[in-house]
């Protein structure tokens, strides 16, 4: 991965037909053509355009931006992206479950620590040692979901008292979540801009190399930046207890590879060093846009996976096109 | 001897682990009481042909600094392509499914190799992609394959410890072996893990590598996973990240780098064999799922962390920083050793 970065071609002539101020960007090219066809096939679709569906795609990206904002911190800070993320939701929400009897506040904090803890300990490898953050995420997914299994015997989790129906109410029309996502999205979006640890973030994703030999805290901005990661993928987890009312060890479902589309798609270098939390934001809201759209014109959902993945890959593409040619 | 070995993980590791799961296989009656048969080693093999091709494929894109996660995709279509096609040919879905798999793989691959873009995001793209494509080829549902006869003809023993799957597990090892040590792809894909720029510097087509590499994976993948959908007599439409963890863990056990650019076929055979030997002692002690799948985690997340560079500077580090406090107070002691 880290040579496919330095051995480009020698610089070309490649753009002379060009305007020299305004280059074609695929990537803004691409999510345009999406967004038109989304629009277009939308308008021939009866009952897209409307109120009840704004609100509908909304409330389905709630969920998985959550997390996916804190995806987009540990994808900036270079450590790509993790695949434990079902598991650690589950485990949120089991947590989240378990602590009801404790009043919703004491339960809210259990949960987002147990989220912050589990997540930054795998920060923690990757960050110190440099781990392979695919593969040890994968390895420390099966690690949760076999412990989960085993503390809870396998069984469904159901709540002694159910402190949470205040997070299943939807002030305004829209989902509590909607709200939460919003807020966390402007507040990540200002802690990666403006805080210290923030732009660390950027410079230790653009380059590692560089990071470390200007005496970064390599580690521990990593270590902070999974640590958010956590609290995002419990943030999710409780929202998905306080919705289903109970717990099993398939809660989770695909929210991994969710998050990860939906920051993809987003712009966000799967490198490091670009993206925005509010492009997630985007990417989020424009996948279940597309998803919703498939489910209205009565299309599994398998279809809506396949094409998920496809727009992934072609965004992935048109990000990695327009990163090598602004190098040229 | 020792000193020599250590500094060769790609033939040490591989061997030590052999011998060390060989050795818990045999002391396995010890245990249970139940004194080992020819049906146990038959079941190891077995469990080898389950992972060994999917180990293969992934091995040999991580020997050249890849990772193809797109494998369990890849192996989950081909399951459901073979049972789609094959009810009434075998031969014919086995063909559909390995083509689809290598076609999938040639233009990972290309793309891969062409825009050079890192392999893992495009195989974890095309991998979302081919888990919609299998679920929306079966409904989300399993798929049962009515072909008794083929099924009954792939599991039947040949010579008492081996089937048809492991056979041709066996043989797809002997083929990359052969190919990896007689000719010179073998030191080029390796070349080309180690250190791509100066690789293509010195003339290695490493495209043409990369995008053979895929292809092989996707391949092997997609035979890997026809073969047990047959075995099984039912194709699962998304069986999962297992395959790949177990694969995987059989990779880094077999020597090969997640750096890459070390490793090769024999090893990944002996990385296989030992974890078809663990999930053999597994069954055969009876250890609940949770911690079957515990330990290959453990396993897994050990032998990540033990890899990474990061520990290893470290340590080198750590070593150093005792090596240097040792030579001052050397240098300090008052009984006349010499300075250094």
């Amino acid at each position: 991965m880290t040579t496919a970065k330095s051995d480009r071609r020698p610089p070309m002539a490649a753009t002379r037909w060009a305007p020299a101020r305004w280059r074609a960007d695929p990537l803004d090219i691409g999510i345009v053509v999406v967004v038109l066809a989304v629009i277009v096939a939308g308008i021939l679709t009866t009952r897209f355009f409307s109120l009840a569906n704004a609100r509908a795609i909304l409330a389905s990206s709630a969920w998985v931006g959550i997390t996916a904002i804190g995806a987009t911190v540990v994808m900036i800070a270079g450590s790509a992206v993790s695949l434990a993320v079902s598991q650690t939701a589950t485990v949120a929400a089991m947590v989240f479950l378990e602590t009801q009897q404790f009043g919703l506040p004491v339960a809210i904090i259990l949960t987002l620590a147990s989220g912050v803890v589990i997540t930054a300990l795998q920060g923690a490898v990757i960050g110190f040692w440099t781990a392979n953050p695919i593969v040890l995420t994968i390895a420390a997914g099966f690690a949760i979901d076999g412990v989960a299994i085993w503390i809870s015997g396998g069984t469904t989790v159901y709540p002694q008292v159910t402190a949470f129906n205040a997070l299943n109410g939807t002030p305004l029309g829209l989902p509590l979540a909607v709200y939460v996502l919003i807020a966390l999205t402007v507040l990540a979006e200002l802690f990666l801009r403006r805080a210290t640890a923030g732009r660390h973030m950027y410079l230790l994703g653009e380059n590692p190399a560089a990071a470390r030999a200007a005496g970064l805290p390599v580690g521990r901005v990593t270590v902070v930046a999974w640590a958010i990661f956590g609290a995002c993928i419990a943030l999710t987890g409780i929202f998905l207890a306080a919705f289903n009312t109970s717990a099993n060890s398939s809660l989770g479902g695909t929210l991994s590879l969710d998050a990860i589309a939906a920051v993809l798609v987003g712009g966000t270098a799967i490198g490091g060093g670009k993206g925005s939390a509010l492009r997630t934001l985007g990417g989020a809201v424009l996948i279940s846009a597309i998803s919703d759209l498939l489910l209205l014109r009565g299309f599994s959902t398998g279809i809506q996976l396949l094409v998920k993945g496809i727009l992934v890959l072609m965004v992935v593409v048109a990000v990695h096109v327009r990163s090598t040619r602004s190098r040229r | 001897m020792i000193r020599r070995l250590a500094s060769r993980p790609e033939v040490l590791v591989p061997v030590v682990a052999l011998v060390v799961m060989l050795i818990a296989f045999l002391c396995t009656p010890l245990i249970n009481g139940r004194a080992l048969t020819s049906f146990d080693v038959y079941n190891t093999f077995q469990g080898l042909a389950q992972l060994g091709l999917l180990t293969l494929g992934l091995g040999l894109t991580m020997i050249a600094g890849e990772f193809d996660l797109s494998v369990v995709g890849t192996y989950a279509l081909g399951g459901m392509i073979a049972v789609r096609a094959g009810q009434s040919s075998p031969v014919l879905g086995l063909v559909a499914a390995v083509a689809a798999g290598a076609a999938i793989g040639a233009a990972q691959g290309g793309l891969i190799a062409r825009l050079r873009i890192p392999s893992l995001v495009v195989t974890l793209a095309t991998y979302i992609a081919l888990l919609g494509l299998t679920s929306a080829m079966s409904g989300g549902l399993d798929v049962t394959y009515n072909n008794t006869a083929a099924t009954l003809w792939i599991d039947q023993p040949v010579a008492v410890i081996f089937s048809v799957p492991s056979l041709a597990t066996l043989a797809a090892f002997a083929v990359a072996a052969v190919i990896f040590g007689g000719t010179k792809i073998g030191r080029e894909v390796r070349a080309a893990g180690g250190d791509r720029r100066a690789s293509r510097v010195a003339g290695i087509r490493v495209d043409r590598a990369l995008v053979g590499l895929f292809t092989a994976s996707g391949t092997l993948a997609a035979l890997s996973g026809a073969l047990f959908s047959y075995s099984y007599a039912t194709a699962n439409p998304n069986p999962g990240f297992q395959p790949l963890i177990l694969s995987a863990v059989g990779c880094l056990v077999g020597g090969v780098s997640l750096a890459g650019g070390r490793g090769r076929p024999a090893g990944l055979l002996a990385g296989a064999l030992s974890v078809a030997l663990l999930g053999q002692i597994d069954a055969i002690t009876a250890i609940p799922d949770y911690l079957t799948e515990l330990l290959y985690a453990a396993l897994l997340g050990v032998i990540v962390a033990i890899d990474a560079p990061g520990l290893r500077r470290g340590l080198d580090r750590l070593r150093a920083r005792a090596l240097t406090t040792r030579l001052q107070n050397r240098r300090h002691t008052p009984d006349g050793e010499p300075h250094l």
